[in-house]
């Protein structure tokens, strides 16, 4: 099974790699620049999700605020965009642990209301601050390449392939060390978790701050390789949406279901939204799909895939072989 | 007579604004000791117990684990000076592996060597545990599930143990395996603090039997003893002790 796995990991990783020269135009890589930086994020959510059970919708918040510190750092800072990303990475995750000191003391559906209403809050202040961030006509940000358009989605697919890497390692590494073990506890009983010692409010608001540091850094990502930010669209709560379905059409409990969710959701959108123009239809087909995910595969796909784990301890000898045995 | 490594108090303690669940309890325990707190139910044998490991504060009197006043600390205060709680029914966490329920009593080890030293220390002393240890916990029976619970408990060499009903929804045989783990905790050294729906069994076992009643500690002595005394029965099926006055 071991080798299974691993042939499957490398099979995937060779057709990530070659899939922006197997398509047959640029459109097709743009779906797939599109589909890596969604996986990206899920995957990215997951850390918090995940690990701790707390669902966020509004990561998106911190999507909007990487990409809009990224595009700032750059038009009005003047610097290079690989630092730009970085520094606006960075910025994000500290505003992020301090938010989520207060975010996360609330659990269940009271932190899914708060967390709806930083991305109100986050979309309301980038609109309203229009000599800053360009306010709802949005920002323009200047192109990191003299490449064709084509050319730069070849680039940025590669570059959110590498994010994607790098936030499934850091899952995988999470769930083998001490903190994931403590982040786990707390899905599953947070008080249980403080009783053994688990430090159950920092855990929180570091799973909270990495998961939107990656976060924050596809949001930079994107703001360099599409150029123009929409508050409307970066700061959307469909987006956060997004990543929550895709993780549990997958599967929230295993490494690779929110990458596998966002493969399946984010080319359907893509062909939802040329088949259906510009309307807001698509949104539906993603909202039914969300209740058929919750109601008849509230694990995911990948548990279904992998199956049960075996080790039950139904009882395998008869009545009569028990009462020989109280007989002695 | 050794010095008690739990001892409690005076104890007045209840929950917000409701009337006090506990009214004036002492109890101690020694070490290699197993007390039993027996009683009807609503008679604060669960309290004394959230008490003892700082889940709920005491109103008045006090708490003193090892010679040390914790009145008040916090349950991970009391997890490293040695008290470990385990809780009412099934508290293993499902979804993990008995190897991760286990470790996750020795979360605030940071010496790995001790870790692994502990955790083939409970082993040994649940071959269960040792067995299923890649298993998933939520899978595993009743009495397995508790086992587990004792082995997480154990995990950091605890001077005093509080179990809360730990024979609740087990079937007799397991109830008895439960008991002889119990007893394997008392040989170790351990002080046992045991409150128990099943009273004469668990009195048959125990060292120490303390029946509550109103809050308080109502008649205590030798377990045994107490086992087979009338009044036992009598305070179960509707109060009589209580009309009769209490005794020490």
């Amino acid at each position: 099974m071991r080798t299974v796995s691993k042939l499957l990991l490398l099979a995937g990783t060779a057709g990530a790699l070659a899939y922006p020269w197997l398509v047959p135009n640029y459109y097709l890589v743009y779906a797939g620049v599109l589909t890596v930086m969604y996986a990206a994020m899920a995957t990215s959510w997951n850390i918090l999700g995940g690990f701790t059970g707390y669902v966020s919708l509004g990561h998106s918040a911190f999507f909007g605020l990487g990409a809009y510190g990224t595009g700032l750092l750059i038009t009005r800072a003047g610097m290079p965009w690989v630092l730009a990303l970085l520094v606006s990475a960075v910025l994000v995750t500290v505003a992020a642990a301090v938010i989520g000191v207060a975010a996360v003391r609330v659990r269940g559906a009271s932190f899914v209301i708060v967390s709806i209403a930083l991305v109100s809050v986050m979309n309301l202040l980038v609109q309203g601050w229009r000599s800053l961030t360009g306010g709802a006509t949005g920002l323009q940000v200047p192109a990191p390449f003299e490449l064709s358009r084509g050319q730069t989605h070849m680039v940025f697919f590669y570059l959110f392939l590498a994010l994607l890497g790098l936030v499934l390692l850091t899952w995988w590494f999470i769930s083998r060390s001490r903190f994931g073990g403590g982040l786990k506890a707390i899905r599953e009983d947070e008080d249980k978790a403080e009783m053994l010692g688990v430090p159950t409010a920092a855990f929180k608001v570091v799973a909270f701050a990495v998961s939107a540091l990656f976060v924050a850094l596809a949001g930079g990502l994107y703001a360099v390789w599409f150029r123009s930010l929409d508050p409307i669209f970066v700061f959307s709560i469909v987006s956060g949406v997004y990543m929550v379905l895709m993780s549990l059409l997958g599967g929230v409990r295993h490494l690779f279901g929110p990458l596998l969710g966002a493969l399946i959701i984010a080319p359907a959108g893509e062909y939802f939204l040329i088949a259906l123009g510009e309307s807001q239809i698509h949104l539906t087909a993603t909202g039914v799909l969300l209740v058929l995910v919750v109601l008849f595969m509230p694990e995911g796909i990948v548990p279904r895939l992998v199956g049960r784990p075996k080790g039950a301890s139904i009882r395998e000898d008869t009545a009569e072989q028990r009462l020989q045995e109280v007989k002695g | 007579m050794s010095e008690p490594l739990l001892s409690l108090k005076d104890i007045t303690a209840g929950y917000g604004r409701a009337a006090l669940v506990l009214r004036g309890l002492s109890v101690t325990v020694e070490a290699g000791q197993v007390v039993c707190l027996v009683g009807p139910n609503g008679a604060g044998k669960s309290t004394v117990l959230r008490v003892a490991s700082g889940l709920l504060a005491p109103r008045s009197g006090s708490v003193v684990l090892a010679g040390e006043d914790v009145t008040g600390r916090s349950p991970q205060a009391l997890l490293d000076r040695g008290l470990s709680h385990v809780l009412q029914g099934h508290s293993v966490f499902r979804e993990m592996t008995v190897a991760e329920n286990v470790r996750l009593g020795g979360y605030t080890v940071r010496d790995k060597a001790r870790l692994r030293e502990r955790e083939e220390a409970v082993k040994e002393l649940f071959p269960i545990v040792a067995e299923r240890w890649g298993g998933i916990a939520g899978l595993l029976s009743g009495g397995q599930q508790k086992q587990v619970e004792f082995a997480r408990a154990l995990m950091l060499e605890p001077k005093v143990v509080l179990l809360d009903e730990p024979s609740m929804g087990l079937d007799p045989k397991t109830t008895q395996t439960v008991f002889d783990q119990i007893d394997l905790m008392r040989r170790a050294g351990v002080a046992v603090l045991l409150v128990e729906q099943n009273a004469r069994r668990a009195l048959e076992m125990a060292d120490v039997g303390c029946v509550l009643d109103l809050g308080a500690v109502h008649i205590s002595g030798p377990a045994r003893e107490l086992a087979a005394d009338p009044r036992l029965g009598a305070l179960y099926l509707g109060g009589a002790a209580a009309r009769n006055g209490p005794q020490a």
